[in-house]
């Protein structure tokens, strides 16, 4: 399979430079001292202020791992190869879109630790909002890379990718807050665009398919939208 | 390629071009820089589309049928397009999952190009670190690795060292004999080494489309002859040599030892009888040798401007 093919390379990059290593390495570190210092100062066994602030981390951290992802393809000229080879701008965006939603998976598995951590020494500490607090970060973790992916597709510059992605998932995150300022249809339209206010809703532990669909109509149009401009190239 | 016309915006790369490569053949495009030849090969390839005319390749149009070009094609660009993180063999492997070989064949024919390109030492070597010609080889083992019906190679001798030059035009000659290949370059005497046929590309249209000892006779105009003679004192020496050969005379170089120059007649057969005359008259030749028209002059009467005012 060509999108395994893809994905395994990708996946081999991220290794070979320190990138992931040092995305890991910080992530891990934030999210350690979070759960320390929340815990303490709440002595309540609840996970929920951490996989926030998690979410807000790896908002941060997502465009570092996604900007390299078509933009290098595209300085170092091997874009050539892969557009001239037998492989469709599809198999391109959906293999690297894999090969950093695995990363991704790797980096927040790292962190069940603390759950179990929390319910070995507490008897009543509940899993449910656990379960579906991972269950919203995956997805959130899905359309964050699919909006990296696609800004990457747009530019040669990594810097680049990596604002773009970051100004996007910002405005996303942060479109919720229209909701409270206007009290209309306007701002009900934006508050729906929210990944933030939806993210919070599996914290809460409630998994609405609404929210599950809006996650994967989120993700699956960026990566459409990562194809079609992989597509113009050619055009152009 | 049938009357391509490629726009970048306003920008005219290719003015409709035509062009037939034979199966078997090695075409050589030649041209100075920024005459279209990249923009030409793109289009061959898929990687660009051209704004009208159609091309195909192994009888599939690029357009409509682009996967299958792309199946039958292997392609070094100008840049080799090279993953500077990865080994040479990790880096094979990969072309090799994309370009759909099952993975028997795959080692088969890693092995078997990197035999070809002397790669074998390197393969675990990371790419980053290999020196340009080495980095040319891996690109060109990429193009050749899913043994293609037809190589499309950008330049492939540019930045390698004179011996290296020697060995990778000795293996596309020989590399001919299973693939059609088409190779650009700015370099003239590459195209008389190793194409068979030479299209001479300039500004987006073709010059010249012919095999390269057709070409060489279209240049050569009237015979010429160098020839050196022993000093001989008294007198000037374009003089002396007007009164006694009656032929026109260039490049005329006069060394303490020896005097250097050109000589031009209407008809070869003409050479014999000047150069008894001389003999007779008691000139001492040190050498004679007849100049062909190089490539160089074919490409430069094609290419100025001049020239083309002439011929239109």
């Amino acid at each position: 399979m060509k999108i395994f093919a893809i994905m395994k390379k990708e996946l081999q990059a991220f290794f070979y430079s320190p990138v992931a290593y040092i995305v890991f390495a910080s992530f891990l570190m934030i999210v350690g001292y979070l759960f320390w210092v929340i815990l303490i100062s709440s002595s309540m066994a609840s996970l929920e202020p951490m996989l926030y602030n998690a979410a807000f981390i790896l908002m941060l951290a997502s465009p570092v791992l996604t900007m390299r992802l078509v933009s290098e393809e595209k300085k170092s000229h091997t874009i050539e190869l892969l557009l001239t080879s037998p492989v469709s701008p599809f198999e391109i965006i959906f293999g690297k879109f894999l090969a950093c939603f695995v990363l991704y998976l790797v980096l927040i598995a790292l962190t069940l630790q603390y759950p179990l951590i929390l319910s070995s020494y507490s008897t009543e500490f509940d899993m449910g909002p656990v379960y579906s607090g991972y269950i919203g970060l995956v997805l959130l973790g899905a359309a964050f890379i699919s909006l990296g992916l696609f800004a990457s597709t747009l530019t040669e510059n990594q810097i680049i990718a990596a604002m773009i992605s970051f100004g996007g998932l910002m405005l996303f995150w942060i479109f919720g807050w229209a909701k409270n300022i206007f009290d209309n249809a306007f701002g009900q339209i934006l508050g729906n665009l929210s990944i933030f206010d939806r993210y919070a809703e599996f914290l809460r532990g409630i998994v609405d398919s609404g929210n599950v669909i809006f996650f994967l109509i989120f993700t699956l149009t960026w990566l459409f939208l990562a194809i079609r401009v992989l597509e113009s190239d050619r055009w152009r | 390629m049938t009357n391509v016309t490629k726009f970048y915006d306003n920008f005219r790369a290719l003015n409709s071009v035509s062009l037939h490569v034979e199966k078997g053949e090695i075409l050589g495009l030649l041209g100075p820089n920024g005459a279209g030849k990249t923009t030409a090969m793109r289009i061959l390839t898929c990687f660009i589309p051209a704004t009208s005319g159609s091309a195909t390749v192994a009888g599939y149009d690029v357009f409509e049928d682009s996967l299958e070009v792309r199946r039958r094609l292997g392609y070094l660009p100008e840049t080799p397009p090279l993953y500077h993180e990865m080994t040479v063999a990790s880096y094979l492997n990969f072309i090799g999952e994309i370009r759909e070989l099952p993975a028997k064949l795959r080692r088969e024919r890693v092995n078997y190009v990197c035999e070809r390109l002397g790669l074998k030492e390197n393969l675990p070597r990371v790419i980053g670190t290999l020196s340009k010609g080495y980095r040319q080889r891996v690109g060109l083992a990429q193009a050749m690795l899913h043994n293609p019906d037809v190589l499309i190679l950008d330049e492939p001798t540019v930045g390698l060292d004179p011996n290296q030059i020697i060995e990778i035009r000795s293996l596309i000659k020989d590399l001919s004999k299973d693939h059609t290949i088409v190779l650009s370059t700015h370099i003239l005497p590459e195209v008389s080494m190793t194409c068979s046929r030479v299209v001479i590309i300039n500004e987006g249209e073709i010059v010249a489309v012919d095999s390269v000892a057709n070409l060489e006779k279209a240049g050569a105009g009237k015979p010429v002859w160098k020839i050196t003679l022993a000093a001989r004192s008294g007198g000037n020496w374009r003089q002396i040599i007007d009164k006694i050969a009656g032929a026109e005379i260039a490049d005329l170089k006069e060394l303490p030892e020896t005097a250097e120059f050109k000589l031009k007649l209407e008809k070869p057969e003409d050479f014999d009888g000047l150069f008894r005359k001389m003999a007779a008259d008691g000139f001492v030749f040190r050498e004679i040798s007849p100049v062909k028209a190089t490539l160089e002059d074919i490409f430069l009467k094609l290419t100025s401007g001049e020239e083309r005012k002439e011929a239109a």
